[in-house]
């Protein structure tokens, strides 16, 4: 069918090209269509939010685009929204034009922070060479002094090594890079500047909180607290607790207390006092 | 705990008189539901009475315990204690002939075990039963919610058995009267399982319970323990509260002792009886029963699909309403 590069469809006749075809990058082949046109509607329908007096406009602009591309997508009106946009191009000829080659606000905004952080990160390569330009040859140079002082001095070998190997290492710690603080967040916040200054929206108070302890209805003796049962030995008495246990968060004052608390507890119902309702 | 729980606030009788009472009232109650065209002395002679449920009853409850004794793998106490305490409970509300004790029996012993936290699964538990198992497990979860229900769902029950063990530890802390506190351990056990068959935990505190236990086995054993109870633990009471306590103690000790004994030749025929005047509807075996089952299902469906129906009619509306037609 492609022989020419270009040819007929077998089934309904639409011209078709071979360079128009290309690997299908949706599963869906709906949303595949429906990018394809959306792109094409876009080339023209390119105006920027700046093109228009208000905000509701736009808006309205944009859901007519929106209408444009579902309706050619699901084949609703294909010849009347095709004539639409026929007629907006011929009105809005000049302004596609100047649009195409213009970029909108925020693209500007966007292009001229990554153009800032490219020359950012150019400055740090630049200085990290530098940096490293200068170490080796201060390293040659030690060397060379070395070498020197080993020919012409009259020290001993070992004093002048010991006193070489001081000073490369003054000069080793000395070449560190000046680090310039980061005073941005990556999102481009400033970092300890907080001008945007939150109101505190007003709280209304209530009482304070009054801390009152629980009182347990027992309908028994006064059962004792952890304290008291490991004062009066109670703990003898019952399994200790193993070192699984513990790690486990358990304490044999625990089943101590509560097999205690449930021998007393209702030990005074009696059916016929105010306990049996 | 015991003071704060819907056992002491919806489980927990006046006495064994109220009991008696209730259990007529729901016997009546199934009389008139199931017998108001029969006459006077028909009615007698075909229904069960108060007392003969009563003994039906008990024999289940017999049972029940020999089932869980015998259970594999083995059950602690405290979960036949909770599935006693169901069945007991479920019978004060309700009539046998509405629901026959032993379908009532296994679903107690199976929700009890869930509740307790002794972990058996459907198929394990009916594995401790002979006969047809595939029934019985069908017949325990049909039953299991209605239980439930009837117990209104107050499913947490205070054994006497933890509070024994308070007991103990608090006699070998502060008793000095006796020297081998485990001795009274074995009697107070057997005590609690004798009150296990009567109505003492619809009647009593878990603690009351234990505390009649430890005082009884010390008066087998030959041990004087009454000095504790008055002296130790009931020392900072008013006088008031413990000459009560005691008394219920020893009105506990009283019904332990005094148990009527079990009427076994008296079962069967009752059993017969109670075969032919128990409500259909609730016996998984009848024609009423299964019937009643196909049309709660095929109801289910009806209003399934008549939900989906509506969801689907809903929908398009919603969608038509998007489209703007």
């Amino acid at each position: 069918m492609f022989i020419k590069g270009s040819g007929a469809c077998s089934e309904c006749g639409t011209a078709l090209r071979r360079s128009n075809f290309r690997l299908q990058l949706f599963e869906d082949p709906y949303i595949e269509k429906e990018i394809d046109i959306r792109k094409m509607i876009l080339k023209d329908f390119n105006k920027k939010e700046e093109d228009f007096t208000s905000l509701k406009d736009y808006n309205d602009y944009l859901e007519m685009v929106e209408s444009i591309i579902y309706n050619l997508t699901n084949n609703i009106d294909v010849e009347s929204t095709k004539k639409q946009i026929e007629f907006y191009k011929k009105d809005n000829k000049d302004l596609i034009k100047k649009n195409k080659s213009k970029l909108s606000k925020d693209e500007e905004y966007l292009e001229m922070l990554i153009q800032q952080e490219k020359q950012e990160s150019e400055v740090q390569r630049q200085l990290l060479q530098e940096d490293e330009a200068r170490q080796k040859n201060m390293k040659l140079k030690n060397k060379e002094t070395l070498i020197d002082e080993l020919m012409f001095s009259e020290m001993s070998a070992a004093d002048i090594m010991a006193s070489h190997r001081e000073l490369t290492k003054v000069t080793d710690t000395s070449s560190t890079l000046p680090k310039k603080a980061t005073t941005e967040f990556s999102t481009g916040i400033k970092m300890g500047v907080q001008d945007t200054y939150i109101p505190l929206s007003k709280v209304e108070t209530g009482e304070l909180y009054k801390y009152e302890p629980v009182e347990v209805f027992m309908c028994g003796p006064k059962f004792l607290s952890e304290e008291e049962l490991a004062i009066l030995g109670y703990l003898n008495h019952v399994r200790g607790a193993s070192n699984p246990d513990r790690g486990g968060g358990y304490r044999s004052v625990m089943a101590c207390q509560r097999a205690l608390q449930d021998s007393y507890c209702g030990l005074y119902y009696f059916p016929d006092s105010g306990a049996a309702s | 705990m015991f003071s704060t729980s819907s056992q002491l606030k919806y489980w927990t009788f006046r006495g064994e008189t109220e009991l008696a009472e209730l259990r007529k009232e729901a016997n009546q109650r199934f009389r008139q539901e199931h017998g108001s065209d029969m006459m006077v002395e028909k009615q007698a002679k075909y229904f069960l009475t108060a007392a003969e449920e009563k003994l039906l009853i008990r024999h289940f409850e017999f049972i029940l315990r020999e089932f869980c004794v015998r259970f594999l793998p083995p059950m602690p106490k405290y979960v036949l204690g909770t599935a006693l305490s169901y069945f007991k409970r479920f019978y004060v509300h309700n009539s046998v002939m509405d629901y026959h004790p032993r379908d009532i029996m296994l679903t107690s012993v199976y929700l009890a075990s869930k509740v307790e936290e002794f972990n058996v699964n459907i198929s394990q538990f009916v594995g401790n039963l002979k006969g047809d198992r595939e029934k019985f497990a069908s017949i325990i979860l049909g039953f299991e919610l209605l239980l439930m229900d009837k117990l209104h769902y107050h499913l947490t029950v205070h054994n006497p058995f933890r509070p024994l063990e308070g007991f103990l530890i608090d006699l070998k802390t502060k008793f000095k009267g006796v020297d081998d506190v485990e001795k009274l351990r074995k009697g107070a056990e057997e005590f609690l399982d004798k009150s296990l068959s009567t109505d003492a935990c619809l009647l009593f505190s878990p603690s009351q319970l234990a505390l009649a236990a430890v005082l009884s086995s010390g008066s087998k054993e030959g041990m004087n323990l009454e000095s504790y109870a008055t002296d130790v633990l009931l020392a900072g009471a008013k006088e008031d509260e413990q000459r009560k306590t005691i008394y219920q103690i020893k009105r506990i000790r009283y019904i332990v002792k005094n148990q009527e004994p079990m009427l076994r030749d008296q079962i069967g025929p009752i059993q017969k009886k109670l075969e032919q005047c128990r409500n259909q509807e609730n016996n998984p075996e009848s024609e009423i029963y299964k019937r009643k089952l196909e049309e709660m299902f095929e109801e289910e469906e009806e209003i399934q699909s008549m939900k989906r129906a509506r969801m689907e009619e809903a929908q398009k509306k919603e969608e038509q309403l998007l489209l703007g037609k």
